[in-house]
């Protein structure tokens, strides 16, 4: 049964339905929130607010709206509850830490590995409503008409801010590893 | 088309979502535009990066996460029923309509049930005091349960202080504190959840949960008053695990040394 038919019957009253929209959902809500906050732990608890959430103003679902838009709008605003309750920091992983000043002869495992750490490192450095539309499109892949729902704006915009985005994290991934492709 | 309107597509290039038509236009554009083939290169570079981050990144959830919903969803189907009105009122059709004659019936009832009160025996049964005290019982589960699940710590913190209100807490109130002792962000929300398990003592699974949780904790604090719990509880079932806490050179000196104490003290209450 497709999620809108399966939130319908959840705005109707039949909540236990909504257990079949986390066993669908769960682990992109809980993506979104790593990618964003990079903390795994606070993650689950946003992931599960989300859902809470759905619960409770359940009847503010538009029976034609997309539910994975309208699901991603709420993680949006469970994010933002969260970053204005605390500092706007985005810790590093450990690793990419580690990796600084090291200098180990680049085998092909090794430089993937690398390059995965730059480019945590870079997403991490990205303003927020970039890396947003990065990990809603490259991450979640939502559709852009999603994305648009999501951020209530039009799908040419989303598109542009994609490519704004792709360009500023490609920018800071070259600079970190200092070359460029050719 | 110009060159910046080319480079918007690139992602959805990248991504394989760009219709024939906006395709076939943007490789015709690339093979006279240097520029754009430099941007595709680049882009490109940094997309299938993302892509194996991705792979690298992606941790399933665990189980802890459907049970934490499920409590969730029992708690809150709780309430929504404690909400729901069991019976409607029908009006009583002896009862008069005059305010005048309700004072008059009001009056009476008082009257009535002080001198009920006084004359019954002391400790009596009362069915319905019994039924009021566990729907007062059944909210302070629910409650706790509810607020155990908030994301604020403050919150989780009252959802432990009603816990230890509730007199006979149910199972799902038992893996809700022992999932807020492994599982809470917030050390003192951890360190009152050790504190709200007072009550379990007579549970041996108890115990061993607790021993279990120690050398998962990552503050030493929480280990400690873990260890301290056992004594208090005399908990020798579980002394082997906490032996081998003492001599585990990962754990942090300070709680080897309770652990060790623990061993000796629960020989002396022998």
């Amino acid at each position: 049964m497709q999620d809108e038919l399966v939130m319908r019957e959840v705005r109707e009253g039949d909540v236990a339905k909504l257990e079949v929209l986390f066993d669908r959902h769960y682990a992109g809500v809980l993506r979104y929130f790593q990618y964003l906050t990079s903390n795994r732990t606070l993650s689950e608890d946003l992931a599960q607010e989300v859902f809470f959430r759905i619960l409770k103003y359940r009847h503010t679902y538009r029976p034609d709206a997309n539910f994975r838009a309208w699901l991603y709008q709420i993680a949006r605003n469970v994010h933002a509850g969260q970053m204005s309750k605390q500092k706007p920091e985005v810790a590093l992983p450990e690793e990419a830490r580690e990796i600084r000043g090291t200098a180990v002869p680049p085998d092909r495992e090794f430089q993937k590995k690398q390059e995965a750490m730059i480019l945590r490192r870079a997403l991490a450095a990205m303003p927020g409503e970039k890396r947003e539309v990065l990990i809603m499109s490259r991450f979640l892949d939502l559709k852009y008409e999603e994305i648009a729902s999501v951020l209530e704006c039009e799908v040419g915009t989303v598109k542009q801010r994609v490519y704004r985005a792709m360009r500023d994290l490609s920018d800071r991934f070259f600079a970190l590893s200092g070359e460029r492709a050719s | 088309m110009n060159c910046e309107r080319m480079r918007e597509q690139i992602p959805e290039a990248l991504a394989g979502r760009l219709d024939k038509a906006a395709r076939e236009a943007l490789v015709e554009h690339l093979e006279t535009c240097a520029g754009c083939r430099t941007e595709v290169a680049e882009l490109n570079a940094a997309w299938r990066g993302l892509e194996s981050l991705k792979a690298g990144m992606d941790v399933a959830p665990d189980t802890s996460a459907k049970l934490r919903f499920q409590e969730m969803m029992a708690a809150y189907q709780a309430g929504m029923a404690a909400g729901q009105p069991a019976v409607r009122h029908r009006r009583v059709a002896w009862f008069p309509a005059q305010p005048v004659w309700q004072l008059a019936a009001a009056a009476g009832l008082l009257v009535g049930g002080i001198l009920f009160g006084r004359y019954l025996p002391a400790g009596g049964g009362n069915p319905e005091m019994a039924q009021l005290r566990a729907q007062v019982e059944n909210l302070h589960q629910m409650v706790a349960l509810s607020m155990l699940q908030q994301q604020s710590p403050s919150a989780r913190m009252r959802g432990v202080t009603y816990s230890e209100k509730i007199a006979q807490p149910d199972p799902l109130v038992l893996d809700a504190l022992l999932q807020a002792v492994n599982h809470d962000s917030n050390v003192n929300v951890r360190l009152s959840a050790v504190d709200a398990l007072q009550k379990f003592a007579a549970d041996p699974e108890v115990a061993r949960a607790m021993v279990t949780s120690i050398p998962a904790q990552g503050s030493p604090l929480v280990q400690i008053s873990l260890v301290d719990m056992l004594v208090q509880w005399n908990a020798r079932g579980v002394a082997p695990e906490l032996a081998r806490i003492s001599k585990d050179m990962q754990m942090d000196e300070m709680v080897r040394q309770r652990a060790q104490w623990a061993l000796h003290k629960m020989e002396t209450q022998r």
